[in-house]
């Protein structure tokens, strides 16, 4: 069976001043039906516009200069987005203030949805409406169609957020941040429940987070980014249990623990990651490596299977992109 | 050490001094029944009172860090703003190094300020956009009466500390990464040479990467000069690494109080249980996840009778629904106001 999205190549632009203005690039992925894929990076990663691309929703003046997205092996055409859009790719994002449209009742936006794609009459998406409210845990699915976004707390409209994006059992559906703003008793809460929305409405999920503990406790696999490029990827035991990139490395080990002996010092990654697009060449990350060589900063390593003698992973599902692995003249501990 | 509000105090009295064995200096910071409340108008005539802060007691002891931990809405940012005094106390005192500071105003309150520092979750919005890093940190200088011949060198030595080049002073805020920005909200908090800085979400809009650097550095900082931190987060394995003792609040109120090893081995009230249960952890992945707490944080304008967890809480009985439990030792050893939960047996002081 055809994987729900396919991305080859991919590589998002703005117009720069310096440098090549690319913030997304070359990035190949793809996702299998009803699959939960995690994407983490830090900010100007290019996790969230990678999402977009996908959507074809990149703000302008940024534009997709590259590459594929295919969509069970076809290519959804931009022109027909308000078709595709909502019923075979969906999105939900940080916060629904800003997604949902604070004029219009929350009963008229979701039933707007079932409405136009699914052709259903007043009544009836009415009914679904409360139906799909009603299963997200909105307490009294009538009286909160008739209220307004900003009434409700964060944590209700994301759930409205969810209902709405689920309304069309969406093949995909793409959750950009979306409990960042929450608070954790309040975020457990929405992972739970996109988990069994999803599971039950049979959509794959791409999770984007910069929170490693959140992807790690939802998703089948992992796809890290750094500098716009995904640098690691892989099952997600093994993502977070043995890391193969510097860089992924170096990030579980800065993230203190509630379990576990107690580090007088976190493991700290020395300066800071490079503003979108203007990295400089060779492997992006190499300025801040501690494994970096001459060879780094001159040649961008590519995503590659990880072989070597000391890391024998079945299958080829775990990849990274660094000129060090696999290379065992290179003294780890350099 | 006498405490006349202390003695009167509605709240069952809750001894939060430190059981130090050595009497001898009074805490950084000695918090004691404080109680921040908000007049909120609703239309022209009527109003209504929010508990933001009620009957709060907690100390910090010179070069220690007391970790606030708590959901929006539980009042550890009015505990904060309080503390700095942006906010009045309503009620109950606020000593520092053992002095009564409640009611300062005037000179006494801008002396006060120099004492106790904030860094902001936001640099971008507490650093003045319009004024150059070395100006904003030489403010601080000024107002510690630094001579002018003098502030160049001590900007560059406080950009030192905080591991910034000196080549940024000349920089506007708007040019610096988020973490540059947060490193120079810290130098310009040490340039008044403050015994206590209150640190609300200071590491919460900084990337992963960088955040690990940050919290490194406040904990150099306190080594180096026994600084007192009051270090507000959501959270908890960040708490956990910066603190020695932690303080959950829940709308309001304290509900869980005691040294970092007691809180984060054996939670004893049922919130903090489950907010320790909902941090998504990378250690032990794939492991049981608890059923996630139900309900959401209550507002404060309207928060529940008796206990207000009750609502939200798998064990709540009868009573909690009328009766707000008092802050008491626990068998496990720290504080707690839960009425389930077995207190400590009865020691003859």
């Amino acid at each position: 069976m055809a994987d729900v999205i396919t991305v080859e190549h991919l590589t998002v632009a703005f117009p720069a001043k310096e440098g090549t203005g690319e913030v997304v690039r070359d990035v190949s992925l793809a996702i299998g039906a009803g699959e939960r894929v995690g994407l983490v990076g830090e900010s100007g990663s290019g996790k969230s516009l990678t999402a977009r691309a996908i959507m074809r929703l990149i703000p302008r003046p940024g534009a997709i200069t590259g590459g594929t997205v295919r969509f069970e092996g076809a290519e959804l055409a931009p022109k027909s987005a308000p078709k595709w859009r909502g019923t075979k790719l969906a999105m939900i994002t940080q916060d629904p203030l800003s997604s949902l449209n604070p004029l219009v009742k929350i009963g008229t936006q979701i039933t707007e949805m079932l409405r136009y794609h699914r052709r259903l009459s007043r009544s009836e998406a009415s009914a679904k409406a409360q139906e799909l409210l009603r299963s997200v845990g909105i307490p009294d699915p009538r009286r909160t169609m008739t209220r307004y976004p900003a009434v409700l707390s964060g944590g209700m409209r994301q759930r409205v957020a969810l209902a709405i994006a689920i309304s069309c059992d969406p093949r995909l559906l793409i959750a950009d941040e979306p409990t960042t703003a929450l608070d954790v008793t309040v975020q457990a809460q929405v992972l739970t429940l996109l988990e069994r929305m999803t599971a039950e409405h049979g959509s794959a999920v791409l999770l984007i987070s910069h929170d490693l503990g959140v992807v790690g406790n939802f998703c089948d696999r992992l796809l890290v980014m750094y500098a716009g490029r995904i640098v690691e990827s892989g099952p997600t035991a093994q993502v977070i249990g043995d890391p193969a990139h510097p860089y992924t490395r170096a990030l579980i080990a800065s993230i203190p623990s509630l379990q576990g002996e107690l580090p007088d010092r976190l493991a700290s990654i020395a300066g800071s990651p490079p503003a979108g697009g203007a990295h400089a060449a060779g492997c992006a990350f190499a300025p801040r490596c501690p494994l970096a060589r001459e060879v780094c900063r001159r040649a961008d390593p590519a995503l590659e299977k990880i072989q070597s003698s000391s890391r024998t992973v079945p299958g080829d599902s775990h990849q990274a992109a660094c000129h060090a692995i696999g290379d065992d003249t290179w003294n780890q501990a350099a | 050490m006498t405490d006349p509000v202390h003695a009167h105090s509605v709240a069952p009295s809750v001894a939060a001094a430190p059981a130090a064995p050595a009497p001898a200096a009074p805490p950084a910071v000695d918090v004691r029944d404080l109680a921040v409340h908000f007049k909120v108008h609703r239309g022209l005539v009527s109003a209504q009172t929010v508990k933001a802060v009620d009957g709060v007691s907690f100390s910090i002891a010179a070069g220690e860090t007391l970790g606030l931990a708590g959901e929006s809405g539980s009042g550890k940012s009015t505990v904060a703003r309080t503390l700095v005094r942006i906010n009045r106390p309503t009620a109950g005192s606020v000593l520092l190094a053992g002095a009564e500071t409640a009611r300062l105003s005037g000179q006494q309150l801008r002396a006060y300020r120099r004492r106790m520092q904030m860094v902001y979750q936001d640099p971008y919005d507490s650093l003045d956009p319009k004024m150059t890093i070395k100006d904003a940190i030489g403010e601080g200088l000024i107002v510690r009466g630094v001579p002018r011949a003098g502030r160049k060198a001590e900007v560059e030595e406080l950009l030192a500390r905080v591991n910034l080049p000196v080549a940024l002073a000349g920089r506007y805020p708007g040019q610096l990464s988020g973490g540059q920005r947060q490193r120079v909200s810290i130098a310009r908090a040490l340039a008044v040479s403050p015994e206590v800085i209150v640190c609300d979400e200071a590491v919460a809009a900084l990337d992963v990467s960088i955040r690990a650097q940050v919290l490194n550095l406040l904990k150099d900082i306190q080594a180096d000069a026994g600084v007192s931190y009051l270090f507000i987060s959501h959270d908890l394995s960040t708490l956990r690494f910066m603190a020695d003792r932690i303080a959950i609040m829940y709308v309001g109120r304290l509900v869980e109080y005691g040294t970092s090893e007691e809180v984060f081995s054996q939670p004893a009230h049922p919130y903090t249980q489950a907010l320790m249960a909902a941090v998504p952890d990378i250690v032990n992945l794939g492991g049981p996840r608890p059923a996630p707490l139900p309900g959401e944080p209550p507002n404060p304008a309207s928060p529940p009778s008796g206990c207000a967890f009750h609502p939200r809480c798998p064990l709540a009985v009868e009573l909690c629904r009328t009766v707000a439990p008092p802050l008491v030792r626990k068998a496990s050893g720290q504080l707690a106001a839960c009425h389930v939960v077995p207190d400590a047996p009865e020691v003859t002081p």
